[in-house]
């Protein structure tokens, strides 16, 4: 792309915005909204839930073996189940999806779906194996040295499939998404998170002492360094909030998405590391997770004029 | 199209053999993995639109649906002037917008179009048949997972229709709002610059009919020639307001094979002032992407380790 030639700027130049009259087409939306509604937010929550479990039990066990082997067992088979929950969510998205497998003719670097749909099918095989070993392992047929291969093999998948995400749900026309440079900043990091406080929840739901100490520390720092990408993702949206939402809906929904996302749940860990608290603080920031896939999502959706009149 | 589609896809094929359900499984899950060989390239062809001559006829509305055998939308009267197809979609690929711009004041601006000097300027109509823009570095084909959407050998944007699974990355992508997902059978669909016709050497559907000969086809070095020598007509006749639209790219959007020549804002027209390419934030939000995620398990790596017995 370039700049215009000079000899054509005279041809090229619009008349300047006085001169022309405001009627016609130009109060009117420019581009399409595609359909996309609640059910991507639940494809954009697993798809943390699901690649940050894997990736926090991965890492966990691959630093301290002797500590976190037994949580991780039980964590990559529920990654499984929560990845193909979303997987099934992805398909029944598209518009024809018996013709889900057409992603996979073409590999595009391009193209975010691309990328985030080879990551996914790649992910998917040593997260299998991996679930599947450590089931086995439970029966007595033990794998190891497979399943640490497995288990390797899938973070640069696993990280593919978090990271995408976001850049698919920036880098397109729509208003409002086309502004927020942090989103994939935000997710891949909330993943992170997530999943942490999930491997918590199944440390704290096997009785793992010492997992559950280590845990509840890393889960109160990436709560706190969450804060950032998501503090610089609400500035990326703060225009677009504007002129959708009043002063006091802007401020009564980012209290309430602090509030679940950060202060509960730190609070909850701070006063106990007990099974209740723990559960407790992963149940509200997985709902203002949610909140904020939600809110993200419906901004082309919605109408200005709607949600000031309430 | 996409009635079309349905109709064809309910038909049995008698040249071909019988087929098993299985093998009719097969088929369908290999078929769309045999890349065929790609046409040889011609001259790249477009359009160009003289909005300074459309009379707001719809013949080329009318020729559109008529050849692409599209479906009505059925009708509403939407109080916005003469147009009541309001948008283009998957069912309609060629949609004429009317502005009427009329101050109620007869002002004495300079003269018409028409060249009759003291007519009013802001008492006119604006006309303008808008269609997909057929951009060389279009973000919907940059987003299409499927390879669906590609740049033919005339150098347009087409969508397979056989390949696209209806993603909907092209529609979140299209600056323009030009494509749609129909409804009917799940699919994307977009004006082919009459692919089919110009494979047997025919000039496009809507280009043939247009009476006032404001739609142009050909090659679009050719069209930019005829476009610029028409501005400059303008101009020289007291239309200085006039200015071509889309064909010259600009440091944020690529040229586009079908250009427009207006004489107000093109937000007016219900074009964006300024289009922008998506994608020339994807690095920078891959980057933020990665540096989120990369930050996170390093605080979780360096916990563990302080932490570990």
């Amino acid at each position: 792309m370039h700049a215009n030639s000079a000899s054509h700027s005279a041809l090229t130049r619009p008349p300047s915005p006085g001169g022309g009259t405001e009627n016609g087409y130009e109060n009117m939306p420019v581009t399409k909204v595609p359909d996309w509604y609640g059910m991507i937010a639940w494809d954009a929550l697993l798809n943390g839930m699901a690649t940050g479990l894997f990736m926090a039990a991965a890492v966990s066990e691959l630093a301290a073996p002797a500590v976190f082997r037994p949580v991780a067992k039980v964590a990559y088979p529920v990654a499984l189940v929560l990845l193909l929950i979303d997987l099934t969510m992805l398909v029944f998205d598209l518009g024809d999806p018996f013709r889900f497998h057409h992603m996979l003719r073409v590999f595009k670097p391009g193209s975010p779906m691309s990328v985030g749909t080879w990551c996914l099918t790649i992910f998917s095989l040593p997260l299998t194996a991996a679930a599947a070993l450590s089931l086995l392992a439970e029966f007595g047929v033990d794998f190891e040295w497979a399943r640490i291969l497995a288990v390797v093999l899938g973070l640069l998948p696993a990280f593919g499939s978090a990271a995408y995400k976001g850049v698919l749900l920036s880098t397109n026309a729509q208003p409002g998404w086309k502004d927020a440079r942090w989103l994939g900043g935000y997710l891949t990091n909330s993943a992170i998170l997530i999943g942490c406080a999930e491997l918590l929840v199944v440390s704290a739901l096997m009785g793992q002492t010492q997992a559950i100490a280590i845990l509840r520390i890393a889960f109160i720092v990436l709560l706190v360094l969450n804060l950032i990408p998501l503090g610089l993702l609400f500035a990326n949206l703060q225009p677009a909030h504007a002129r959708l939402y009043t002063r006091a809906q802007q401020w009564s929904a980012g209290v309430l998405i602090f509030a679940a996302v950060t202060l509960i749940p730190l609070g909850l860990t701070l006063l106990n590391g007990g099974l209740l608290f723990v559960l407790g603080a992963v149940l509200f920031l997985l709902l203002g997770s949610w909140i904020v896939r939600f809110v993200y999502i419906k901004i082309p959706h919605t109408s200005p004029l709607e949600i000031r009149g309430g | 199209m996409a009635s079309r589609e349905k109709e064809l896809s309910a038909l049995t094929q008698t040249s071909d053999p019988a087929r098993g359900q299985l093998s009719q499984l097969v088929g369908r899950l290999i078929y769309p993995f045999l890349h065929g060989e790609p046409p040889k390239p011609h001259t790249p062809t477009g359009f160009y639109t003289d909005t300074t001559v459309c009379i707001g006829c719809k013949a080329c509305e009318v020729a559109c649906k008529q050849w692409n055998q599209l479906p009505s939308d059925g009708f509403e009267w939407t109080g916005n002037s003469y147009d009541n197809t309001t948008e283009l979609s998957a069912s309609t690929w060629r949609h004429v917008k009317f502005i009427e711009q009329f101050s109620g004041t007869l002002s004495s601006g300079g003269p018409s179009i028409n060249g009759a000097p003291n007519d009013p300027v802001l008492n006119r109509w604006l006309m303008m048949s808008d269609h997909c823009k057929h951009c060389l570095a279009a973000p919907c084909h940059q987003a299409c997972p499927t390879g669906a959407i590609i740049h033919n050998e005339f150098q347009n944007v087409y969508i397979q229709a056989d390949i696209c699974n209806g993603c909907s990355c092209c529609v979140a992508s299209c600056p323009f709002g030009v494509i749609t997902r129909s409804d009917m059978g799940g699919h994307s669909h977009k004006c082919t610059l009459c692919y089919d016709r110009q494979r047997d050497g025919l000039e496009p559907a809507c280009a043939k009919a247009c009476p006032t000969q404001s739609i142009h086809f050909g090659p679009v070095e050719e069209l930019r020639e005829m476009a610029r020598k028409r501005v400059e007509e303008l101009h020289r006749r007291g239309v200085p307001e006039a200015y071509l639209y889309g064909d010259a790219p600009s440091e944020t959007y690529s040229e586009m094979h079908s250009f427009y020549l207006l004489v107000d804002r093109p937000s007016v027209y219900g074009l964006p002032d300024t289009p922008f390419n998506p994608w020339l934030h994807m690095l920078g939000d891959y980057s933020r992407s990665i540096a989120g995620g990369l930050a996170a398990i390093a605080a979780l790596l360096i916990v563990v380790f302080l932490l570990r017995p």
